[in-house]
């Protein structure tokens, strides 16, 4: 733990010292002679010594002090680090605490890596979060000489693709697979954990759905490119005698649930459907659409030679995607191809989200990342609150009746 | 009765303390009662009454030629013809108006008036004559000798707005001193005597044949030099001023100011001026006591 000043040049506040030591100085200048008529037998000295005479010496350590601490506050002082160095270990949630105790030295914190990094003397953690996360945020926390102990489960949930890079080297302990790993929990959150690539989570299977109930709207010039697009959407249907999909012209009106829109139209996307697609809805758009000032947009489909088919982006809380391309059999030659509902409902769905589950052991942490800077914890209100006693003091010093008259 | 001023001159006890002493001056002893034996062995020479015998009347005072007309016992009293006139030589120079910081209305001046009311009231308690002569600026201002409650009065009034100021009189302004002052006339100088001219003016009195006494009016801070730190020392007369730290300065001066107050002392001894000294802390009556209270 450190301490630093947040604006340095607050320190300049510090010239104002002057003035009191001024004030308390003065006063013997301001002196009066002393009548003395034996001044002939009074030696006079060829250097009088003139030491500086500071009146009320009290009072003024108290107007020094006061000024130092206002100007101590305007640098806006800071602890940095707010936790301590030392040994720190983690236990990741589904590891056995009293193992990893055991192992660890004598005098290491010991938290569950969990938000907050509660005691590991309280329950386990119920909810679950990305360890990669928490790892990274403790690095960053962590004074720079800390060490730190991680002991996980010989299986990891809810990690990264990769390997979190940190600034230290961390002691990885795996702890073998004793137990029968608990149950996997359902995720907080959508982008966070998922049991595995396979299984469709229900997030997928409303996506689905709700690309299955797709409402294509077209311009009379797209008429051409809609009919592929509808095609598909028919494919995508269950059963041959399932209702065929909701298709019409651009003035027609959008029915409240359509949660995936196909706006074939030339030029800028209404204000009505972007507020659709701001509340959680999918839009598909032709390559003649503008897509000014929906974010930025990545590449979704590539062909085989690696050019871009369709784009797409996030708005709110719904996404957009465009075709590169237009729809037609000679720019596009994909639109003809079996595969074409396929590809296009999985454009319309959510990305598929990455390996979340991973062995342990492989999870090491790697080296190299730059240290991070400890968030500082700021130490206003306490300054603020010991001016405040500082200039009672001084007030009651500067008040008080057995005083001299100045100053 | 002395008149009701604003400011008592002289404090009630003081004025109680002074009544035991009176005034004597050796050389105006020695005339009075004479060496010859003489007829009239009064106390005085000039008769003033006739009073009945009281038992413990020493008998040489009895009037015996009464007695043997009268056949009853009388006591011959005489007047004593004052020989005596008290002059109050008082400086009222600039360094006189100095005081202790400790009691800043009780200057050097005012322990010399309250000096000057005590030997007035002691003159008039003896029936002796009094003048006085203030001494500061161009020339000395006096007042002729004269006795009685309406004299002392005028003193009282003239001292009352008096201020010091100025330096000690040359030597040449001296002048009506040398008129007005009577051979044999007592002459007692309040002064701190610091100024040579002082001493000079004590001195060459006492060659004349005046008796000169001298009461040295000292401040507290003259004797203790009680000063800390640095502090701006000015000489009211002159103006000079002195920076320095008082603890430094005390050890030096207090020696040097010693051997002055000895010189001072030893020189006043040598022209035949008899002197005490009076520190602003002390009761009034002590000088005067030391003066005129032991055997003369």
């Amino acid at each position: 733990m450190s301490a630093a000043l947040l604006a340095p040049l607050g320190l300049a506040a510090l010239a104002a010292l002057l003035v009191p030591l001024l004030i308390h100085l003065a006063r013997r200048d301001r002196q009066r002679p002393i009548d003395f008529a034996a001044l002939r037998w009074l030696e006079p000295r060829p250097k009088p010594h003139r030491r500086p005479h500071l009146d009320e010496r009290a009072l003024l350590v108290a107007r020094l002090l006061l000024l130092t601490l206002l100007a101590l506050a305007l640098a806006r002082p800071a602890l940095l680090g707010g936790r301590g160095a030392g040994t720190w270990l983690l236990v990741a949630p589904g590891a056995d605490p009293a193992a990893a105790r055991a192992q660890a030295p004598k005098g290491a914190q010991a938290r569950w890596l969990a938000p907050g990094f509660p005691n590991l003397g309280q329950s386990a953690p119920e909810e679950a979060a990305s360890i990669s996360s928490l790892l990274r945020e403790l690095d960053a926390d962590l004074p720079r000489g800390a060490r730190l102990i991680v002991a996980v489960p010989a299986a990891l949930q809810g990690v990264d693709a990769e390997r979190p890079r940190l600034s230290r080297d961390v002691d990885w302990r795996v702890q073998p697979q004793t137990a029968p790993p608990a149950p996997p929990r359902p995720p907080s959150s959508p982008t966070s954990a998922h049991a595995g690539p396979q299984a469709p989570t229900p997030d997928q299977a409303a996506d689905q759905a709700a690309v299955q109930t797709l409402v294509l709207r077209a311009a009379p010039e797209l008429e051409a490119g809609a009919r592929y697009v509808k095609a598909a959407a028919e494919a995508w249907s269950p059963s041959a005698t399932a209702a065929a999909p909701d298709a019409g012209p651009l003035s027609a009106p959008l029915p409240n649930a359509a949660r995936a829109i196909a706006w074939l139209a030339p030029g800028p996307l209404p204000v009505a459907v972007r507020d659709r697609v701001a509340g959680g809805a999918v839009v598909l758009l032709p390559v003649e659409a503008t897509v000014d000032g929906l974010g930025p947009a990545t590449p979704l489909w590539r062909d085989a030679e690696g050019r871009v088919l369709a784009e797409g982006g996030g708005l709110g809380r719904g996404r957009w995607r465009r075709f590169t391309r237009p729809l037609t059999s000679e720019a596009m030659p994909e639109v003809l191809q079996p595969d074409f509902p396929a590809r296009l409902a999985a454009l319309l769905s959510n990305p598929p989200p990455p390996p979340a589950l991973v062995e342990a052991r492989a999870y090491h942490p790697l080296v190299g990342a730059a240290a991070g800077s400890p968030s500082p914890q700021d130490l206003t209100p306490i300054m603020a609150l010991m001016v405040a006693v500082l200039f009672a003091v001084e007030r009651w010093l500067a008040t008080r009746p057995q005083r001299a008259d100045t100053p | 009765m002395p008149p009701a001023g604003p400011p008592p001159l002289l404090p009630p006890d003081v004025r109680h303390r002074l009544q035991g002493l009176k005034l004597r001056a050796r050389r105006a002893a020695g005339s009075a009662s004479g060496i010859h034996a003489s007829r009239n062995r009064g106390a005085g020479l000039e008769f003033a009454q006739h009073r009945a015998y009281e038992p413990g009347d020493e008998p040489r005072l009895v009037d015996w030629k009464l007695y043997a007309r009268s056949d009853r016992l009388f006591v011959r009293e005489a007047e004593r013809e004052s020989p005596l006139t008290l002059w109050i030589l008082l400086d009222a120079s600039g360094s006189m108006g100095q005081a202790d910081g400790a009691r800043p209305d009780w200057t050097r001046l005012d322990a010399a008036k309250a000096l000057a009311a005590g030997l007035a009231q002691m003159a008039l308690a003896g029936g002796d004559s009094f003048g006085w002569a203030t001494l500061a600026g161009d020339r000395p201002h006096l007042l002729a000798p004269g006795a009685g409650g309406r004299h002392r009065d005028r003193l009282w009034l003239e001292l009352a707005t008096l201020k010091a100021a100025g330096g000690f009189p040359s030597a040449a302004q001296w002048a009506p001193l040398w008129s007005r002052i009577g051979a044999h006339d007592l002459v007692v100088l309040l002064s701190d005597v610091f100024d040579p001219k002082t001493i000079d003016l004590a001195g060459r009195l006492a060659g004349a044949g005046r008796e000169v006494l001298a009461i040295r009016l000292l401040t507290v801070e003259e004797r203790d030099f009680p000063f800390r730190g640095a502090q701006r020392f000015r000489d009211p007369e002159t103006g000079e001023e002195l920076p320095g730290d008082g603890l430094q300065l005390r050890a030096d001066f207090l020696r040097r100011f010693g051997e002055a107050r000895a010189r001072i002392g030893a020189e006043l001894d040598t022209r035949g001026v008899r002197h005490v000294e009076y520190v602003l802390d002390e009761p009034l009556d002590a000088p005067l006591r030391r003066l005129f209270g032991g055997k003369a």
